[in-house]
């Protein structure tokens, strides 16, 4: 039960950090810190066989959003 | 779920809607949403609806990427 | 009242304030914040327990960005 609270903990800092920041390049890895950390909570929240499924639907779906942002923002794919 | 759960997903939340409404710059706009459905997606699965959990997961970045590419377009 | 439904509505408030005055007055600002709203409504719909509801409104919220979108880059250009 501790590892739910931090985990809970390790997400409000995280997104209370990205929201304060204000270059867009540094607010990227916090945003990937409570992605995590919302992945690690949803495999914790519920006690189901499911539940894993959701969690790692859930991280592949964050990671994938986190790096396409990060690669527009870098100039995207020279064409 | 437990009390103190839901009043840091709410948080989560909130601050994430408010920073969307708020920031001017579109990349941290999108960001912001992020955030957002960051918060959002706990609640889904604290009331059992797993496959609605998934189908938001998987559907969500591809939102976010077809906003992305006006967004792209607006900046160049 | 339950939290999901509170949380629900505070978002859905928030999101229609800023889609009504958003601040640079531009279509991709007023597009993303656009998205808020759907969020909230949402979770609205998952305080009354509708499982087919929150399905079909997923898809047909990612569907309806889309259109607007390629909208938007049919329209002009410049945006």
């Amino acid at each position: 039960m501790i590892a739910l609270y931090l985990v809970a903990a390790i997400a409000v800092f995280a997104a209370i950090r990205v929201i304060i920041e204000k270059n867009t390049a540094r607010k990227l890895p916090y945003t990937n810190v409570m992605n995590f950390a919302v992945a690690g909570a949803l495999v914790l929240l519920l006690d189901h066989p499911l539940s894993i499924v959701a969690a790692a639907a859930y991280f592949v779906g964050s990671t994938l959003e986190a790096n396409a942002i990060a690669s527009t923002y870098a100039g995207g794919m020279k064409r | 779920m437990i009390v103190a759960l839901e009043v840091a997903f709410g948080l989560v939340a909130l601050l994430g809607a408010v920073s969307t409404a708020l920031i001017r710059d579109s990349y941290g706009k999108v960001i912001s949403l992020g955030i957002l459905v960051a918060g959002i997606v706990p609640f889904i699965v604290d009331r059992g609806y797993l496959d609605v959990a998934i189908a938001v997961s998987l559907i969500a970045p591809v939102a976010t990427i077809f906003v992305l590419m006006v967004v792209r377009r607006e900046q160049a | 009242m339950n939290a999901t439904l509170v949380l629900g509505l505070a978002v859905l408030v928030i999101g229609v304030l800023g889609v009504a005055f958003v601040r640079p007055k531009t279509y991709v600002a007023r597009l993303i914040n656009l998205e808020i709203p759907a969020w909230g409504l949402l979770l609205v719909m998952l305080a009354y327990d509708e499982a087919l509801a929150l399905l079909t409104f997923v898809a047909v919220t990612a569907i309806s960005t889309f259109v607007i979108v390629r909208l938007m880059e049919w329209r002009d250009a410049s945006c």
